[in-house]
């Protein structure tokens, strides 16, 4: 309906963003290979650290995705296809687990039947934490958001040739159908893979904590696409510092909200002073790890809220492009905060192990967006909201 | 109806003139109050009387008349506290976060929901002084220096409360009034009486429309609800921290802060939505504060009312998964327990009744958004007693257990809470402009300039 007012042309992804993708792709693969043939489990590891890293940018950008369709937003929508584009990485994001799901007995305390039998508690949560309901949880999560995902953005691709206004008001109830399934899943996900680590541990915040940081860089990872995409023109005409100013905002808000949720979990842990719960933060607190714990505070909030405390800098290309990867970065160390002190209490590590899992992971990511963009428009020229979208102004 | 997505709809409904926006809202402000108005002045007055008449007994014979007893220390006084501290947020939440989402239909809106925050954060603030049993003490909760060598205890979130409460209550009066000014001048330049005139002038600090008054106004309105969103955030998640940093079952759990926000903007919202709904029809707002806002609003109530449903379902499902003998028997009571008629009346009300707005034609209809902002109302306050009174009515021995029984006096105190807050609200309603003039007319067709040329008048 839209469409025909609206100047899109689709470009190729530039060759050496193509190359760049396949480059980190083979070196990640090569390394990460060695990497498990050397020490298979610290390698797994590893390997959830990027699982659920890239994992939460799947379902994170599904979730900027209902978000928009549910707020009714209008100034995202130039971009939502972008996000779309980056859901496909619910995908991917299985390759780096499969490896782990091999080594469940390095990585989880509580798939060792009888270190459970000998131990009450974890006996008592023996019905929630066992390998096959684990397997369970996991195929049946991926397959409700694969569904999702299909659904949504499926109806948005169609949209681009059809421009059908039906397709809006489709997934405006589809995202609020996802909405609850997505908080849920979420919080079942962070539970599975990342708390029962220690599985002694509890805290009720845990999935809050986990999606503040997954809404973080999935909007981190949507604004770097942003800026190098409408940099390179492949974009539309129209997108202005206002509609950067939005990411900007945005970004800062969850900067703080990270912060929020961090500082409950740690403060009410810390003041209750219960040993079943404080000794999650005494292992990040001793042997070198302490170092860790307090740079995590400077990484994830001081560093980003003062980059983007000022109004110019929310909409400052430059800024937003440095805000952007330092907040990818900074969850990636936030995974690493919350997984490996249960592999080396003694200590942290860093290693060449470390270094390979980012490397292999980046490539994954861009080479997937290159693989998905090359039969898609980047922008949902049938989306009847586009135009309004182009024209926001604060 | 369909949604045309190529231009912006209006906030207000008619196309009214800027001049019939001005008159239908300084209108009830310039008439006399009709009967029906006194009588529901009448009702809320007797209330109050009641809460005062309770107190006044409280004060002479002491807090045994109430049904506080060995184990359940904090019985109404504090779950009212939470209840109207909650209240208070919605009001925040609908002036400055949606402020800062630059969402226009707020307008209508923001006001009233002002005012309702500064009422309920007066209400809420008379609880723990009245439960400290001597209220005329209460002065030694600000850290001052003193004969007695008396300091505060600051490592208490009690004392927390003390200063997250009054900031709060400072902030959002400082928010309201400033939000008032152009307001009064617009009432001034209206006033026919002279002592009208002369109190508009005085509160209207010299405002007189002009284009920088203005722009020192949008800025300084941006800073204040740049400030107040992190305060209304901070105020409910300290008052959480009153219950979390306890080592009680039931009571110490990491979701606490984010769960009491949104819990206090669900019931907030559910309180906004039923004194509007009157209000609008009374004073005929019913273009201004339409019908598609009072739909959003209950979409945020369904949207708060899933994240209480959620932070319910972690903190059951994460007391068994802890493996903690406590905290499972702590939830097993809440929820089969002595108690459990309130805990499922909770979950009713909070949980239940909200999924009706799934429905748009529900979400549409005044009548039953009432009645579920009605059941929302009931079940926060549930809430809140579940949580205060399940946990420590059977706390770690067994030979204190108590069950706790609210007297005559309580519930005479919790009605005069009532009539305190309606009662100023039925004032403010017939005092001050409980629509914001300027905001509306700003967000009329036409009176702003667009970017395709020509305003959005021309169709």
């Amino acid at each position: 309906m839209n469409s025909g007012q609206i100047d899109y042309t689709k470009k190729e992804m530039p060759e050496k963003v193509v190359k760049l993708g396949y480059g980190l792709l083979a070196i990640g693969f090569v390394l990460v290979v060695a990497a498990f043939a050397f020490d298979y489990t610290r390698a797994s590891f590893n390997s959830l650290i990027s699982f659920m890293f890239v994992f939460s940018l799947g379902v994170g950008s599904l979730f900027l995705v209902a978000l928009e369709h549910i707020a009714g937003a209008y100034w995202s929508v130039p971009f939502r296809r972008i996000s779309e584009l980056l859901t496909a990485l619910i995908f991917v994001a299985p390759v780096l687990a499969i490896p782990v799901l091999f080594d469940l007995h390095g990585l989880f305390h509580w798939s060792h039947v009888e270190a459970v039998e000998a131990d009450t508690i974890l006996a008592g949560k023996s019905s929630y934490l066992n390998e096959s309901f684990f397997y369970i949880r996991f195929v049946v999560i991926f397959v409700i958001f694969i569904l999702f995902r299909i659904a949504m953005v499926g109806g948005s691709f169609k949209q681009d040739t059809t421009g059908s206004v039906k397709i809006n008001k489709i997934n405006a109830r589809l995202s609020a159908a996802f909405m609850p399934f997505f908080a849920f899943m979420l919080s079942i996900m962070a539970i599975d893979w990342l708390m029962s680590l220690e599985p002694h541990w509890f805290s009720t915040i845990f999935g809050v904590y986990y999606f503040a940081g997954t809404f973080l860089v999935a909007l981190s990872l949507l604004t770097l696409y942003v800026l190098y995409l409408n940099k390179e023109g492949m974009l539309i005409d129209g997108i202005s510092s206002d509609h950067l100013y939005n990411f900007g905002a945005l970004l800062f808000a969850f900067v703080n909200f990270w912060a929020y949720i961090a500082f409950s979990q740690y403060m009410l842990i810390w003041y209750a002073n219960m040993p079943e719960e404080t000794y999650w933060f005494i292992i990040r607190s001793e042997h070198g790890w302490e170092f860790i714990s307090l740079a995590l505070i400077v990484i994830h909030f001081v560093v980003p809220y003062v980059m983007i405390l000022s109004q110019p800098s929310k909409s400052s290309k430059k800024r937003l492009k440095v805000v952007s990867y330092w907040i990818l970065g900074a969850h990636y160390y936030n995974l690493y905060w919350l997984v490996m002190p249960t592999f080396s209490k003694d200590g942290p590590v860093l290693g060449w192990y470390e270094l390979v899992f980012p490397i292999f992971t980046a490539g994954l990511i861009i080479t997937t967006f290159n693989f998905v963009s090359k039969k898609r428009n980047l922008v949902a020229i049938g989306d009847p909201k586009l135009k309004r979208g182009i024209d926001f102004r604060l | 109806m369909d949604i045309d997505y190529a231009r912006e709809a209006s906030v207000i409904e008619g196309n009214p003139s800027l001049k019939s926006i001005e008159d239908s809202i300084s209108k009830p402000l310039s008439t006399k109050a009709s009967w029906k108005y006194w009588l529901a002045l009448m009702f809320t007055s007797s209330l109050l009387i009641t809460g005062v008449v309770c107190l006044g007994f409280s004060f002479y014979y002491g807090t045994g008349l109430w049904g506080n007893n060995n184990p359940v220390g904090w019985g109404f006084p504090i779950i009212n506290f939470v209840f109207w501290v909650g209240i208070g947020h919605a009001g925040t939440l609908i002036s400055a976060i949606l402020f800062l989402f630059r969402q226009k239909w707020r307008t209508g809106i923001a006001r009233f929901a002002e005012g309702m925050t500064i009422f309920a954060v007066m209400t809420a603030a008379m609880f723990p002084l009245i439960h400290v049993g001597r209220p005329w003490l209460g002065g030694y909760l600000f850290p001052y220096p003193n004969q007695h060598a008396l300091w505060v205890n600051f490592t208490s979130p009690l004392l927390w409360d003390v200063f997250a409460v009054s900031t709060y209550f400072i902030v959002s009066f400082v928010f309201w009034y400033v939000g008032l000014i152009p307001d009064f001048a617009t009432l001034r330049d209206r006033a026919v009486t002279k002592m009208r005139k002369f109190i508009y002038t005085l509160f209207s600090l010299g405002w007189r429309h002009s284009s920088r008054h203005w722009q020192n106004y949008e800025m300084v309105y941006l800073i204040l609800a740049g400030f107040a969103t992190p305060l209304v955030l901070s105020v409910h998640t300290i008052v959480s921290f009153d219950f979390a940093v306890a080592i009680l079952p039931g009571w110490h759990t990491t979701i606490f802060p984010p769960y009491f926000v949104a819990g206090a903007v669900f019931s907030g919202f559910a309180m906004v939505q039923n004194s509007l709904i009157i209000i609008r029809k009374v004073f005929n707002y019913e273009h201004i504060i339409t019908l598609d806002t009072l739909e959003k609003m209950n979409k945020i109530m369904l949207v708060t009312g899933m994240m209480v449903g959620y932070a319910y379902g972690m903190e059951f499902f994460i007391a068994w998964y802890s493996g903690s003998q406590p905290e499972q028997f702590a939830f097993m009571n809440r929820a089969f327990g002595p108690y459990m008629w309130a805990y499922w009346i909770m979950i009713t009300c909070n949980v239940v009744s909200p999924q009706l707005f799934w429905f748009k034609k529900i979400r549409r209809n005044v009548f039953v958004m009432f009645m579920v902002a009605v059941f929302v109302n009931v079940g926060m306050w549930f809430e809140r007693f579940v949580i205060v009174v399940s946990s420590l009515s059977r706390d770690f021995l067994p030979s204190s257990w108590a069950y706790y029984k609210p007297t005559l006096v309580d519930i005479g105190i919790l009605l005069g809470s009532f009539g305190f807050f309606f009662t100023l609200v039925l004032l403010f309603a017939k005092t001050l402009p409980v629509v914001s003039i300027a905001e509306v007319k700003s967000s009329a067709d036409g009176s702003q300039p667009t970017h395709h040329g020509g305003s959005s008048h021309d169709k």
